[in-house]
């Protein structure tokens, strides 16, 4: 027990003074916080700046309304829109276009719209200028053009705009989750899906991480040939527990600094409001417990058969191979959220939720989603340590053999003569 | 000490150690000897409880091995590597540790070590860092550091220059002096025959010869003298012990009767003349296990045949 906890701590500390382990564990939030909040600050940081367009209006009673309905102001309180007619009539359009795309060459004004007489029919205008990317302006015009065609259309009908508006309005399907004590709770499908999707990535990836992580390092201490020199003072067994509870460990400190960093951008995130506040005020800590219940049962579970295979390979390419089915068992597990949230108490759900391969992540989504049976998630972390139990047993196994076996590496008859030996 | 009673290691082809026997008495410093793939390191791996025997008994301090007693044994592996990105310090104090030091008494004596070593200065570089005899040297220090009552030495001159290997030879003496046991193994017999006070000759598994290493030279020494001398050599010839003198100007070979003292010869030589040299003729250990595995009836690889001193 002193002797693996011993190689618990050199393979922990070897891990968290690595490089690596400190910009993954640094990077991996920014570049999550980037992808959720880069779009909305980008948007606000491109500064608005005027856009100058010039109307020829051949329908004749647009321009006044379009300029009055693209009456927005920027920041500082300077109107968005410089906007002007050039009264021209269909004769004299290729002229005053030719006049009017040098001023755009110029950089005299951003653009020009050209209304087309039949627009209340058609509903067709051109825009000219250089940049057509600008697409948040191009939009802003396009609403304001679409608003006075529309009330043109409606008035034509003796109808009033603002009140058709008022009829057409649709319904927005508020939904409250009626929970176990009858409470109702705020959250619609959006917010339970997003966030189980987001917890369930999250373990997802560390358990197959820090899994792999395990195997590597067996595969790196089969070549760098330590192994001997450390049999010689400790038991097989101390070496590959000690080994998957380091490796776990840093997996759990990775959590621990994501957890602060996490607090810090809640904290934030509140005062800032939007999704972020959301998915923050909803979290309770009995669901991060879960959390962190399943990862270490998940990870314990998982990385034990790493282990396993880690013993009988010589290289990660050949790891690779043998540990494509224990993958596909975990890739299963993100493939089902969609059946498990729609119906989380179904009988489907409720076994796979108890299958050792499948319970970390699915049980932890049906916790998520809907809060089962006390019963059934003592069952699952019973089933769970049993799992862990047995694959242990196997894998130390595995270890004792493989582990000193260089070169060519054992075939799946070999390997259960092993099983069969130890 | 050591005792390993009638084990044998059957691996998928070939029997790696056939019912083989050996006790090793404690304080002395023992040399397993015999050319490549003869069994050494599977017998030493089998004493250490790597690998399991499929038949017999090994027993070390008179127990068999448990977790207890691989703190007072302290094994260098043929198989051995180091952590590479570790630092060194570091990495001998964990190997000091799993053999149940505390870290700070680890500390204090892999700095002792570092410096006896000529590594001192070099604690906080990592392993990698380290020319590959430095890194053995290293890994020689993790094996003592705990002041073992027995260690068990795989090839451990293997890739190391004669400054160092003498370095670790005056350890080891040093070490049996303070009365550890040291079982020394290697295929470069002449390399250890110095150190060793009693050996085993190994080979296909089986022991060919063993005992103490004076016994056997005296056994297999040759009847022949090779001396120099000024005198009648006619008269040495005539002496009952002496069978058969050739003369090579003053150097001469003699051979000597069946069972006689060489010296009583140099007496009689002495008499009669001067002698400026005088050498038994002492069979390497290499030509002892040929002339063993021989006359035993046993097969050779035909390298050990051919290589001499290999």
């Amino acid at each position: 027990m002193k002797k693996m906890l011993i190689v618990v701590r050199r393979e922990y500390l070897d891990r968290v003074k690595k490089k690596s382990f400190l910009i993954g564990t640094i990077l991996g939030p920014i570049l999550m916080g980037l992808l959720i909040f880069a779009p909305a600050l980008l948007f606000k940081l491109s500064p608005e700046t005027q856009t100058t367009i010039t109307v020829i209006d051949l329908a004749g009673d647009v321009y006044a309304q379009m300029e009055t309905s693209l009456a927005d102001t920027l920041d500082d309180g300077t109107p968005k829109f410089i906007i002007r007619e050039v009264e021209v009539d269909v004769t004299g359009l290729e002229e005053a276009k030719r006049v009017l795309n040098l001023e755009v060459e110029n950089d005299a004004i951003d653009g020009y719209v050209v209304i087309p007489a039949d627009i209340p029919d058609e509903g067709k205008a051109v825009f000219y200028g250089k940049r057509i990317g600008d697409i948040k302006t191009l939009e802003r015009i396009e609403r304001a053009l679409s608003n006075v065609v529309i009330g043109m259309r409606l008035f034509s009908r003796g109808l009033d705009y603002s009140e058709v508006k008022g009829l057409v309005k649709g319904v927005d399907l508020e939904t409250m989750q009626v929970t176990d004590k009858g409470a109702e709770k705020r959250g619609g499908f959006d917010f339970i899906f997003m966030s189980s999707l987001l917890f369930i990535m999250m373990l997802y990836m560390t358990i197959l991480m820090w899994g792999v992580a395990v195997q590597r390092s067996i595969i790196e201490e089969k070549n760098n040939r330590v192994i001997e020199v450390l049999l010689s003072s400790l038991r097989p067994e101390d070496l590959l527990f000690g080994k998957i509870f380091g490796v776990g460990a840093v997996g759990l400190t990775q959590y621990a600094i994501w957890g602060l960093f996490g607090t810090i951008m809640t904290a934030y995130g509140l005062t800032m409001g939007g999704p972020v506040a959301e998915l923050a005020g909803n979290l309770s800590f009995a669901t991060l417990g879960f959390f962190i219940l399943y990862y270490v049962l998940g990870f314990l579970f998982y990385a034990t058969m790493f282990a396993g295979i880690g013993s009988v390979c010589n290289t990660d390419q050949e790891a690779q191979q043998m540990q494509t089915p224990i993958v596909l068992c975990l890739v299963f597990t993100i493939l089902v959220p969609m059946m498990v949230i729609q119906r989380p108490d179904s009988l489907f759900a409720t076994v796979i939720s108890l299958v050792p391969f499948f319970t970390p992540i699915v049980m932890f989504m049906r916790i998520n989603v809907l809060m089962p049976p006390a019963w059934q998630i003592a069952l699952s972390v019973v089933i769970m340590i049993l799992a862990i139990r047995f694959a242990g047993k196997l894998s130390a196994r595995i270890f004792r053999t493989g582990i000193l076996m260089y070169g060519k590496k054992p075939d799946a008859r070999e390997i259960l003569k092993w099983l069969k030996r130890a | 000490m050591l005792s390993i009673e009638n084990v044998t290691k059957r691996y998928e082809g070939h029997t790696a150690v056939d019912d083989f026997s050996l006790t090793i008495e404690p304080g002395v410093i023992y040399g397993l000897l015999g050319p490549n793939g003869a069994g050494k390191t599977t017998t030493i791996r089998m004493a250490m409880g790597i690998i399991q025997p499929d038949e017999g008994k090994i027993e070390i301090f008179g127990e068999p091995l448990s977790e207890s007693l691989k703190e007072r044994i302290g094994y260098l592996p043929e198989e051995r590597g180091l952590y590479r990105k570790m630092k060194i310090l570091d990495h001998i104090i964990f190997l000091a540790e799993i053999k149940g030091l505390s870290s700070k008494t680890a500390a204090e004596r892999a700095g002792r070590w570092l410096e006896r070593v000529d590594l001192a200065g070099w604690e906080d570089k990592p392993v990698e860092a380290l020319s590959k005899g430095m890194q053995q040297k290293i890994q020689f220090v993790s094996t003592i550091i705990h002041e073992p009552q027995m260690v068990i030495l795989d090839e451990p001159f293997a890739g190391l220059d004669p400054i160092n290997t003498q370095l670790l030879k005056d350890i080891i003496v040093e070490m049996k002096d303070e009365g550890c046991t040291v079982i020394l193994s290697t295929h470069l017999m002449e390399q250890v025959e110095k150190l060793c006070e009693r050996i085993c000759l190994i080979n296909r598994g089986r022991k060919v010869l063993e005992g103490g290493l004076a016994d056997i030279k005296m056994r297999f020494s040759k009847n022949v003298v090779s001396m120099r001398f000024s005198g009648d050599a006619r008269e040495l010839e005539a002496h009952p012990d002496v069978e058969k003198v050739s003369e090579f100007g003053q150097d001469l070979s003699v051979t000597l009767a069946e069972g006689a003292d060489p010296g009583v010869m140099l007496r009689h030589a002495l008499d009669g003349g001067r002698v400026d040299r005088f050498e038994i003729g002492e069979m390497s250990l290499h030509d002892i296990f040929i002339a063993q595995v021989r006359e035993e009836g046993g097969e050779l690889d035909e390298e050990d045949a051919d290589s001499g001193q290999a």
